[in-house]
């Protein structure tokens, strides 16, 4: 019976892990993270996931094995189209902002990432950003992107394979952006940040502009939103909802 | 294909002499409404052109051009630890545990303890050429220095040594021309050291510069 009872335990034991490893994964706010990685901002051209680190530069994605982390091998690489900017990890799928669109793939086996699908727009710079089942890119006009729209747009992607948007924002001029729990961030380079309420993610509603700050891109993590922009680097505490609490700021000279 | 031909010689990354090219240009002009066409459409394309002897290029700015700046190729590669330096061009940030690093575009990475985020602290900078990005797993940072992929172990941040570099894994970021487009720029001198960045000058109308974009 005491036998019973102790694999009775064990077993509560391993689905309350199993549980909240899910929840874990599910609710990494930031890009990375996972596998003693770091986290990095939406503008981000590195990724690692587990073993594995992602390079993107204009036309080509790099996979390179970093099992042996200080011995970083290169793995291959794939052609991915003119003008990719960012990349995103979250779950088993990579988020790739370009010029000219967004493209997904399924990297459940890390060191052959395939291509799922991509989303298309107008020309314009722009970072991507995931939780749950919605992608958050802004789109910005900038001379390097020759044209295009200010907007944020948020993404169904549950099917994966036919990603769809949703809802349109406009925007002023928006750079990196950062998702954690109810809350989106999105640097809107001189004319500061934003902060949205995304208690219903298909529809963010505006809750806060700070205007003092030139902003490009954002880390949120536990409650602490690291700020980057021309002026310097701010921190701030978002716990509260609809307020920002400065915590620190490291000026530029 | 061959339209696609003319485009991507016009996108690729060599500046393009016209006197080797003079055997193009008139297929060229038959081809421009086409080009014109995937350039409205491509947005992102580029032509760069060597003026030789040809007749004016149709560049219009000729106030203001561009021209390389030059390390030494020797001390392009060499990645060191310095004590910590002020930000002056924040780039992007990356954090891991207790970990803030900043990058300075181009330059390198200020690396701060952030565990008292009322307070973090300058730990050190580490100064590497053409950085940009940066991702960290343990204790090991991946960052790019110009074209190369370098892995630096940062477990004693004061003390970062480049434990492994990759090199090459980035060459088109070395370019012959600047990323400004209806511009005169000095032409690369490979004498000189590598191009790590571009810099803004006045141009004196009687001596453009040998070579543009437009």
């Amino acid at each position: 019976m005491k036998k019973l009872q102790h694999i009775f335990l064990v077993l509560i034991a391993s689905v309350l892990g199993m549980l909240y490893a899910c929840k874990g994964v599910s609710e990494s706010p930031s890009n990375g993270g996972g596998g003693n990685a770091g986290i990095a901002g939406s503008m981000a051209r590195f990724a690692i996931v587990e073993n594995v680190l992602y390079t993107v530069t204009t036309q080509k994605l790099m996979i390179f094995d970093i099992s042996n982390e200080q011995s970083p091998v290169a793995r291959g690489e794939k052609a991915i189209g003119f003008n990719i900017e960012t990349i995103f990890p979250y779950k088993n799928y990579l988020f790739l902002g370009s010029q000219s669109g967004m493209q997904i793939f399924d990297n459940s086996n890390p060191l052959v990432p395939t291509w799922i699908s991509t989303y298309s727009h107008i020309m314009s710079c722009d970072p991507v950003v995931v939780q749950g089942q919605y992608a958050y890119l802004t789109l910005r006009t900038a001379s390097a992107c020759m044209r295009g729209a200010n907007q944020l747009e948020i993404i169904d992607i549950s099917n994966p394979k036919a990603p769809k948007l949703i809802n349109v924002i406009s925007m002023i001029n928006p750079h990196g952006l950062g998702v954690d729990g109810d809350k989106l961030f999105v640097c809107e380079g001189n004319n500061g940040l934003k902060v949205f309420d995304i208690s219903n993610p298909v529809s963010p509603l505006l809750q806060l502009t700070l205007s003092n700050i030139e902003t490009y891109d954002v880390i949120p993590n536990n409650n602490v939103l690291i700020v980057t922009g021309k002026g310097g680097i701010s921190q701030y505490d978002y716990s509260k909802k609809g307020e920002l609490t400065l915590l620190s700021q490291i000026a530029v000279e | 294909m061959q339209p696609f031909g003319i485009f991507f010689r016009l996108c690729g990354n060599e500046v393009l002499n016209r006197t080797d090219h003079l055997n193009n240009i008139n297929y060229m002009k038959k081809q421009l409404n086409l080009f014109l066409l995937l350039l409205l459409s491509g947005g992102f394309c580029m032509a760069c052109w060597k003026s030789d002897n040809l007749e004016s290029p149709r560049v219009s700015n000729t106030k203001t051009g561009y021209k390389p700046i030059y390390i030494a190729t020797e001390l392009v590669y060499k990645v060191t630890v310095q004590s910590p330096q002020k930000l002056k061009n924040p780039g992007k940030i990356y954090i891991k545990d207790n970990y803030l690093f900043v990058n300075e575009v181009g330059k390198g990475i200020h690396v701060f303890d952030n565990t008292d985020k009322t307070k973090p602290v300058a730990l050190s900078f580490i100064a590497i050429q053409g950085n940009i990005d940066i991702a960290v797993k343990g204790t090991t940072l991946y960052a790019d220095n110009l074209t190369d992929m370098v892995a630096i172990d940062i477990s004693n941040p004061a003390n970062a040594r480049v434990v492994k570099r990759l090199p090459s894994t980035f060459p088109n970021v070395v370019k012959a021309y600047p990323d400004v487009m209806d511009t005169y720029f000095e032409c690369v001198d490979p004498s000189k050291g590598t191009v790590v960045g571009w810099e803004k000058i006045t141009l004196d109308p009687n001596h453009l510069p040998d070579c543009f974009r437009y």
